[in-house]
């Protein structure tokens, strides 16, 4: 069916009956808020089987773009919410640090699982005890790995969060902070009051070494 | 009844291994001892000092021609004992697998490369030196290869290392960020000047090996 040019006024005005008017009054909040919580472009930083949950939760039967998440960014440069599915070792946290660094405000951080949220099982010479302690993160999924559900549940909560922001208190809420790029984002004795109570079954303390042929301390922790 | 045709080196018939007598007539004393271990697995300590003249013999000899190597790697029992490196080899003519030991004590954790023998001993013995502090002699590239190049906690795999790192993890966290990523790109040693960073083009045309040097 072939529509007919709208009436006399030139308005289009099938929708609502013609004399309506075409505009509506909101709030500024809302419109921005609505328009960025419903196209969070992820960047994916998976490092092991949560990457695999995260694929499925962007793949067809779950469908992440239903919730706006329409395209992976694999560059940081074109992500709003960066998930972070995996353990990450030191070697890799200044790698995250920079991804971090590099995406624009506005942005989020998805902590997705164990590892990425206190280490996990590994509480080991090589691996970062939460990512927490070098970027910060809005929303931790809990599970080794979690399902797909989870990690959408954890992307609804970004937009619940998106949606209580106002531009009132934009600048300090999304402050570039150049002089924090590459930086930890938690103080020493931050991290060591995390690290510390999560010692493992063997309760090995970081002293315990005999350090003979590396002219170590072999009385304590190295203290800052 | 025809015989049990039992797959080569397995079963009593192989309790001894063709290698072993040739390797004790040749070596004498550099041949420590023979154990078989899991049933059917030939386990020969040798001497360190002597360990490039035994597997290069093994590589070579025609009846033993052991031209594979499939893995070194170290074990630390703990407790001041010696550290025990291990090379797996294998010989795709005769089908046999042989295990070869040579302990270093702890006071002198030196050894001769092997990769004049097998060139994928390169990566095999940096990785042993990176987990447990072995130095090979002679290895064109002696870096570490998981760690961190500028890691200063010691050798992570050896009994004596605490399972935490010796650091705090404040300072462990501090250290991993004072870093930039380009740090752990690969870097080119051992040509006498500046190190540079390597694109990875070139990584990729020397991972190809060129046809007429193809082993056998």
């Amino acid at each position: 069916m072939i529509r007919e040019p709208s009436s006399a006024a030139g308005l289009p005005g099938e929708i609502f009956g013609s004399g309506t008017p075409t505009f509506l009054t909101t709030k500024i909040d809302f419109v921005v808020n609505w328009s960025r919580r419903n196209s969070l472009w992820p960047m994916p930083f998976g490092t092991a089987c949560c990457a695999i949950e995260m694929m499925a939760a962007a793949a067809s039967n779950q469908d992440l773009a239903r919730f706006g998440m329409e395209r992976m960014a694999f560059s940081p440069r074109q992500a709003d919410v960066l998930i972070c599915a995996g353990r990450v070792p030191y070697k890799l946290a200044p790698v995250l640090r920079r991804i971090w660094d590099q995406m624009p405000q506005p942005k989020w951080c998805v902590s997705m699982g164990a590892c990425a949220s206190s280490g996990g099982v590994f509480d080991v010479y090589s691996m970062v005890q939460g990512i927490d302690t070098i970027i910060p993160v809005d929303v931790y999924v809990p599970g080794c790995p979690p399902r797909p559900e989870g990690l959408i549940y954890g992307l609804m909560m970004i937009q619940e969060k998106i949606r209580g922001e106002s531009l009132s208190n934009h600048p300090e809420l999304r402050r570039e902070a150049p002089e924090e790029a590459g930086r930890p984002r938690a103080s020493a004795a931050e991290v060591t009051a995390l690290s510390g109570p999560f010692g493992n079954s063997t309760r090995q303390e970081q002293s315990g070494g005999v350090a003979t042929n590396l002219g170590l301390s072999s009385k304590g922790p190295v203290s800052l | 009844m025809s015989e049990l045709v039992r797959s080569p080196g397995v079963g009593p018939a192989s309790v001894e291994h063709p290698a072993i007598i040739p390797l004790r007539e040749r070596f004498g004393d550099a041949v420590i001892r023979h154990e078989i271990v899991a049933g059917d697995e030939h386990v020969v300590f040798v001497d360190p000092a002597a360990i490039l003249k035994i597997l290069q013999w093994l590589k070579e000899s025609p009846d033993q021609r052991y031209d594979f190597l499939s893995d070194v790697t170290a074990v630390d029992y703990g407790g001041g004992r010696p550290i025990q490196v291990v090379y797996q080899l294998f010989s795709m003519p005769h089908c046999r697998a042989l295990r070869v030991k040579a302990e270093l004590p702890l006071s002198q954790l030196e050894i001769d490369s092997v990769v004049p023998l097998w060139d994928t001993a390169n990566w095999l013995e940096r990785e042993v030196y990176d987990m447990f502090g072995i130095s090979f002699r002679g290895h064109p590239d002696p870096r570490r290869i998981l760690m961190p190049e500028d890691y200063g906690e010691g050798h992570p795999l050896r009994k004596d290392f605490p399972l935490r790192g010796r650091f705090s993890r404040a300072e462990q966290t501090r250290q991993a960020l004072a870093g930039a990523p380009e740090d752990h790109l690969p870097v080119e040693s051992g040509t006498g000047g500046e190190p540079r960073i390597v694109p990875w083009q070139e990584i990729h045309a020397a991972a190809q090996v060129p046809a007429d040097e193809s082993d056998d």
